[in-house]
């Protein structure tokens, strides 16, 4: 028995090494949508100092929500003392995908403690989930470690970026002028990241879809039309994949 | 505590409550929501629909008062996707949009 300890030693190695490569592959996929999460942070951190909040409320803003559209919705109703009620409300459908991001991932972390799926739902970001599903849609097992820590890597380096910019915005990003409309870089960022999704037939229509009914649904108090544009893009992917199964 | 700081941080403890419950929620109650597959299939399409309609709104604003407007970041976006198209790079994409939109308002006024 003397080769069991070098054996569960060459276990534990190699259990790691899968480890670090899922959480870097991670990385490596979440890299190019930084630029995005960093432009949105900083252009967040401006705009919570600049709608009245003092430094530290915007701070606390910042480390305990971490949505950057649910701080940008919340903004105008705080700076106006809309009733709290409000403020929630509308807090909680700005951040309704989540619930759906949620439901989807679900089956790759149901094996975990519920501190564990607690934290990962905390710190899952739009980026990381976009990044996630594509990749273990199909996945024949689904819980396994290299989906785990890719997941991890994916969603680590958004807090990061997030954080560190929205703080600078928060200090120095009220310097920059309103003119050089540096949140349309955001918009940019989040096109490059966008458009590759239109990979197939259902996807375009989903897409064209809610992008018809958030268009429409912009006149919609409490960013309604979002949520109304993600379900116009759901039952639009679904029709489109249903007649696309249909011909085959 | 003045009664700002009180509404304020209250809102701020609310919001922070909504965002754990919406993110975290399904991830640790999951068990006890028992989801379809046909509904769990139709949620891929879920985050392309969420981006497309975070970005609409930019590209092709609504006024209340007015209904549609045009902007230049319509054509700076459309710039943007064909760089995207051509090159893959979301850096260039940034470059390209930006300059678009300020050569355009520049020349506009």
């Amino acid at each position: 028995m003397a080769a069991d300890p070098s054996a569960a030693d060459l276990d534990a190695a190699e259990i790691r090494r899968e480890r670090i490569a899922a959480f870097r592959h991670g990385v490596q996929a979440i890299v190019p949508a930084l630029v995005a999460t960093w432009a949105w942070g900083l252009v967040t951190g401006v705009a919570m100092v600049k709608s009245g909040l003092t430094e530290s409320m915007a701070l606390a803003m910042s480390l305990l929500l971490y949505a950057g559209s649910a701080q940008l919705t919340s903004l105008p109703l705080i700076a106006t003392g809309a009733p709290l009620w409000l403020v929630f409300a509308a807090g909680s459908i700005v951040n309704l995908r989540f619930l759906i991001f949620g439901a989807a991932l679900h089956p790759y972390f149901r094996h975990l403690s519920w501190p564990r799926r607690l934290a990962l739902g905390y710190f899952t970001t739009d980026m990381g989930f976009v990044l996630f599903m594509p990749r273990y849609a199909d996945a024949a097992q689904k819980g396994t470690r290299e989906q785990l820590w890719f997941f991890l890597g994916a969603i680590a380096p958004g807090w990061l970026a997030w954080q560190s910019s929205s703080v600078i915005g928060i200090y120095l990003g009220a310097l920059v002028p309103s003119s050089w409309s540096l949140d349309f870089a955001a918009t940019l960022a989040l096109l490059a990241v966008t458009v590759p999704l239109a990979s197939s037939r259902p996807m375009l229509a989903a897409m064209a879809a809610a992008g018809a009914v958030a268009w429409v649904g912009q006149a919609l108090p409490l960013r309604l039309g979002l949520a109304a544009a993600v379900l116009a893009g759901i039952l639009a992917g679904m029709a489109a994949e249903r007649r696309a199964r249909g011909r085959a | 505590m003045t009664d700002t700081e009180i509404y304020v941080y209250s809102a701020i403890l609310l919001l922070t409550l909504c965002s754990v419950l919406t993110r975290a929620g399904y991830m640790v109650f999951g068990d006890y929501l028992p989801l379809p597959d046909g509904v769990r299939r139709a949620l891929r399409y879920a985050p392309a629909a969420a981006l497309t309609a975070i970005l609409v709104p930019d590209l092709l604003p609504w006024r209340e008062d007015l209904g549609p407007v045009f902007d230049y970041k319509l054509v700076a976006g459309i710039a943007g996707i064909i760089v995207f198209l051509r090159t893959r790079s979301a850096v260039l994409v940034i470059v390209a949009g930006m300059v678009a939109l300020w050569t355009l308002r520049w020349l506009g006024g």
